[in-house]
């Protein structure tokens, strides 16, 4: 009798596994109860999926266990600095002379090298570097996106027109509780010149200039700020088709904010991270995914470098400052 | 061999993994049994239902830092996440099957995956050779004929490990 149980049930299981109809089984006293549970073990997971996903988890805890879960420190950072620095590669004055005049920046540092002009430039509580040459440094010259929050939007627009900018979108009031205008550079950056309607000028927990980056999967690329260097997700908001609108990330003690584009438009850029240990991050970075560029060392002016590059082509130097 | 989920130390495992991500696969063990069951009964497929699950415990190892205890269970955190896949899931497959995405888990559907976490713990504890066959039957689909071959038994033998481990399942779950 057991004999011929085993045999029925062993069909119904086939059945069942082939996700065809085992309905019928139901109406045998026998076998029914226990057809309902072979129906539910459909779903027991194969003990080499578990295995292996478990194997996968634990490399990629291992790895950001080892070098340190926490994110970078700057302790040490440079006076007016934060974690994070936009690095503006340029081929002449342009880039400066437009900040200058449109947003008043003031250069706080200009050294002359055998290669051209390394500027420093501060713009309201925000700080930029500009490396200006007409060779090749290997660090392509390429447009990116910042948001930048002034005291008079329409007026800073204006400015920027006046100074060869083009319109990408009037001064208006935005939904996202922002009064904003949108221009594109002669060098082809993007600016998002904003005023928050609600409180200060700057909202709270961002500086005055903000690198605004566009990375065809937000979600994929806080994963990998979330590994590489230990940012922390703020925020992040989708539109109704499930298109991340808008997120930030802290890093540090600096803030990077995001959106998906459409339609897409990569604009890779360069950041100069000031970390405690330059060479512990360096090495987080590159377990993380990023390619290495130049493994740290030790600059002339001091401070030691090294630099990677994510998979959206954006460079990172990352740098414990000299002194 | 009744079983519970036994949630004393559910807090305690949360927060070594927070202290320290390499304590994550306590929790990995713990529930990816619950997770890939409630994935694999929306998704049915193999392939799909393992990769959801994955990006499931890959998010939730990334966002750990940020899971607040306030009371609400972890499974019901990770549930989220894994409804959330696999609505994205559907939304990139959507065009191609014309489906309408899932509803988010309703009250019942969350007791059933319980039952179903609870099942799975069962089959852990079931003997030896009974687990092996359901392991084999039901986790890898392999037919008695193959499961026969890589235990040395008769294709008679394996059917009755089968028959006697549902049996042993089914008493569990009436006395769990």
């Amino acid at each position: 009798m057991a004999d011929a149980l085993s045999g029925r049930l062993d069909q119904v299981v086939d059945t069942v596994l082939a996700r065809g109809d085992a309905t019928a089984a139901l109406s045998d006293a026998e076998l029914a109860p226990l057809v309902r549970v072979a129906a539910e073990l459909r779903h027991y997971p194969s003990p080499e999926f578990r295995a292996r996903l478990k194997a996968t988890l634990k490399e990629r805890t291992m790895m950001t266990t080892t070098l340190s879960a926490a994110p970078p420190t700057t302790t040490r950072a440079r006076e007016g600095f934060t974690t994070i620095t936009p690095y503006v590669m340029a081929s002449d004055s342009g880039f400066t002379e437009f900040v200058k005049q449109v947003f008043g920046a003031v250069e706080t540092e200009t050294t002359r090298t055998p290669r051209g002009v390394h500027r420093e430039l501060r713009i309201g509580n925000s700080m930029l570097m500009v490396g200006e040459s007409d060779q090749d440094t290997g660090v392509p010259v390429r447009p990116s996106a910042y948001h930048i929050f002034v005291d008079d939007p329409d007026g800073t627009y204006r400015r920027a027109l006046a100074a060869g900018a083009t319109s990408l979108g009037e001064p208006a009031d935005r939904p996202y509780g922002e009064r904003s205008g949108f221009v594109q550079d002669a060098m082809g950056n993007y600016w998002y010149i904003s005023r928050s309607l609600r409180g200060p000028a700057i909202p709270e927990g961002l500086r005055t200039l903000t690198v605004y980056l566009h990375p065809a999967s937000v979600a994929d690329y806080i994963d990998f700020l979330t590994r590489a260097f230990g940012a922390v997700e703020d925020a992040r908001h989708h539109d109704p088709n499930g298109r991340v609108m808008h997120a930030q990330v802290r890093l540090g003690n600096a803030v990077l904010e995001m959106g998906e584009p459409d339609p897409p438009r990569s604009m890779p850029t360069t950041f100069y991270l000031y970390v405690d240990d330059a060479d512990a991050l360096y090495h987080r970075a590159v377990a993380a995914g990023a390619t290495s560029l130049a493994p740290p060392a030790d600059m002339s002016y001091g401070d030691r470098v090294g630099s990677v590059q994510d998979s959206t082509g954006t460079i990172w130097y990352i740098a414990r400052p000299a002194g | 061999m009744a079983v519970t989920i036994d949630e004393d130390d559910e807090r305690a495992l949360i927060e070594a993994a927070q202290a320290d991500p390499a304590r994550f696969e306590g929790l990995y063990d713990r529930y990816v049994q619950r997770v890939y069951g409630f994935v694999s009964r929306r998704v049915g497929n193999r392939a799909t239902a393992e990769d959801i699950t994955s990006a499931v415990f890959e998010q939730a190892l990334t966002s750990l830092p940020k899971f607040e205890w306030r009371g609400v269970p972890f499974a019901a955190w990770l549930i989220r996440i894994a409804a959330n896949a696999i609505t994205d899931h559907w939304r990139r497959t959507a065009r191609e099957s014309g489906d309408a995405a899932p509803e988010m888990p309703d009250a019942g559907e969350m007791d059933a995956t319980e039952q179903r976490a609870i099942l799975f713990q069962l089959v852990e504890r079931l003997p030896a050779l009974q687990r092996r066959v359901i392991e084999q039957r039901f986790g890898e689909e392999k037919s008695i004929r193959e499961i026969a071959a890589a235990l040395q038994r008769t294709e008679g033998a394996v059917k009755q490990l089968q028959l006697r481990a549902l049996e042993n399942l089914r008493k569990g779950m009436r006395h769990g």
